[in-house]
């Protein structure tokens, strides 16, 4: 993919939009089944404009419903999503103020990815040229007359990619959008992402590439078995956690989790602690007797926080609000 | 968002795929049939009894029901793949108002279905008349009849390609909604006249022929509005069924 400045300047160029202040994605108590299943269970967050929002949660958590939901594609059985206080169906020209990758392989396969684009294009009224700009900006210019059917997959998620960003708009709904892509082209649309959100749009991207997600996003809502499980920014999620020595690791963590604190072992002797302050961790320590031989504060990987928020189902008094 | 963009969205979507060209080559197929009909065919005692009257010509080259039948699968296949290749999902996107994109779904596909039934009369009709000179008959269906029998198989088209649109929005599978199709063109109305006596006259096969002028079971207005009932009645429950539908 080339330089992403044209689109993420465009955030700004087209002058029919709303000021992106505007354009906060607001989810509110939303709930959908499938029969008896629960998809996503009462699930509240915000999603704000300027930033870069990763949405992580296992397979089978509830993302891409939650997502399609967000965008009119499927209907909640309770709740409400809007997009800068409108729902999707009621903004004044939604494809060019939302753009999404829902599904990965929304093509006709015998229809080539230059005709894909246009025929979005017709619909949402944008011009031809932005066709080809968006053909050359994400490196599918060459391939643009060529079958659908025969790009790789790579070649395919740009060319999800070229739709959503075809309509210059604000806000980017992306569902999984590095898949099949190489490490240039993940740089790329990282630096895009970036750059998107730097300049006032609102992202919000689900990956389970957690070490991409790590070096993309300023904040992340993560979900299980449909129900919120934490969000916040990154960087403080990452040092919300103390690890704790002691010889006594056993006893000291039952008190600990007798006291509301989630934890996973560090080795023989450590554990890391969650939703607990270092103080509460000594003063628990103290109150049983255990000697303790290290207590600091502990910043863990993405992927660590990640298993450990999503190893156990959730609970709604689990859920943290940093 | 203006309903004539979708339309012109519709429209650039059906043309950018191979699909017509296939209808084409089918209708080039019928067409060389009813040629060689007419050069090697007779009649049970050896005559060309078929071919000997301008009612006869005209019955051989009705093209309606054949239009009905071919764009009711175009307007299935065109529809039912757009769910199978996800393609309705960015359609929906662009028109969250779903109802708008139906219509203009249903306006592309009519117009696509009424072109194919156009070029599939004219074929037909050509090919009957390179065909007679081969024979002891020459060309007897009138000009009026001509233009009678294209404009039905227009509008049997259109009316075709809405019952195929319909039945693609309500069954999505495309397999599915082509065997249902196929059932609604060649079981049902049998089973229907069995059932309900009286019936035969309101079949989409007597309704395409009196509409080409070559039965008078009924008038040919109510032969118009009963073909239109046939295709309104499924594309109503698809517009319905996609309104209240997730895409998933």
């Amino acid at each position: 993919m080339t330089t992403p400045s044209r689109s993420a300047a465009a955030v700004h160029d087209t002058g029919a939009q709303v000021p992106v202040a505007d354009h906060r994605i607001d989810v509110e108590h939303l709930t959908k089944r499938y029969g008896d299943n629960t998809v996503v269970d009462d699930l509240t967050f915000s999603v704000p404009a300027g930033r870069v929002t990763g949405f992580l949660g296992p397979n089978g958590s509830g993302k891409p419903t939650t997502m399609k939901i967000m965008l009119d594609v499927a209907a909640a059985d309770a709740g409400s999503v809007s997009i800068g206080g409108h729902r999707y169906r009621d903004l004044p020209n939604p494809a060019r103020t939302v753009g999404a990758i829902v599904e990965s392989d929304a093509f006709h396969p015998g229809r080539s990815g230059r005709n894909h684009l246009r025929i979005l294009a017709d619909a949402t009224g944008i011009s031809q040229q932005r066709v080809d700009d968006i053909l050359e900006q994400v490196d599918l210019a060459g391939v643009a007359d060529r079958r659908a059917g025969a790009y790789s997959l790579g070649m395919r998620q740009r060319l999800g990619l070229a739709a959503a960003l075809l309509g210059e708009p604000p806000v980017l709904v992306l569902d999984e959008p590095g898949n099949g892509l190489d490490p240039q082209g993940i740089r790329t649309l990282r630096d895009l992402l970036r750059q998107h959100a730097s300049r006032g749009g609102t992202v919000f991207v689900s990956s389970h590439l957690l070490s991409e997600v790590e070096h993309l996003a300023d904040d992340v809502i993560v979900i299980n078995q449909g129900r919120l499980i934490t969000h916040g920014a990154l960087a403080e999620l990452q040092h919300a956690a103390s690890l704790v020595r002691t010889l006594d690791a056993s006893r000291l963590a039952d008190a600990l989790q007798q006291a509301g604190a989630t934890l996973r072992t560090d080795g023989d002797d450590g554990l890391v602690v969650r939703g607990m302050s270092l103080a509460e961790i000594g003063d628990h320590a103290f109150v049983n007797g255990i000697a303790i031989h290290e207590l600091s504060p502990h910043a863990g990987s993405l992927e660590e926080l990640f298993l450990d928020w999503t190893s156990t189902a959730p609970h709604p008094e689990e859920s943290s609000q940093p | 968002m203006s309903i004539t963009r979708l339309i012109r969205s519709e429209l650039r979507k059906i043309t950018t795929t191979k699909m017509p060209l296939a209808f084409l080559t089918v209708l080039i197929v019928i067409a060389a049939l009813n040629a060689f009909a007419v050069v090697s065919g007779t009649d049970m005692d050896g005559s060309k009894g078929f071919i000997a009257t301008e009612a006869d010509q005209q019955s051989l080259m009705a093209f309606a029901f054949n239009a009905f039948m071919g764009a009711g699968l175009f307007g299935v296949i065109a529809v039912s793949r757009e769910y199978s290749h996800h393609t309705v999902v960015p359609t929906y996107l662009a028109s969250p108002r779903r109802h708008r994109a139906v219509l203009a779904q249903l306006s592309a596909v009519a117009l696509g279905g009424c072109v194919l039934s156009i070029i599939g009369a004219l074929l037909t009709v050509a090919a009957v008349a390179v065909a007679l000179p081969t024979t002891d008959y020459g060309f007897l269906v009138s000009v009026s009849n001509v233009i009678r029998i294209i404009a039905a198989s227009a509008f049997a088209g259109a009316a075709g390609a809405i019952l195929g649109t319909g039945i693609g929005a309500i069954v999505r599978n495309v397999g599915g909604a082509v065997t249902l199709t196929v059932f609604i063109f060649f079981v049902a109305p049998g089973l229907v006249v069995q059932l309900a006596n009286g019936t035969a006259s309101w079949m989409p096969a007597t309704l395409a022929a009196v509409i080409s002028g070559t039965l008078d079971d009924v008038g040919a207005l109510a032969a118009v509005l009963a073909l239109a009932a046939w295709a309104a009645i499924p594309a109503i429950i698809g517009l319905v069924a996609v309104q209240r539908r997730d895409i998933v």
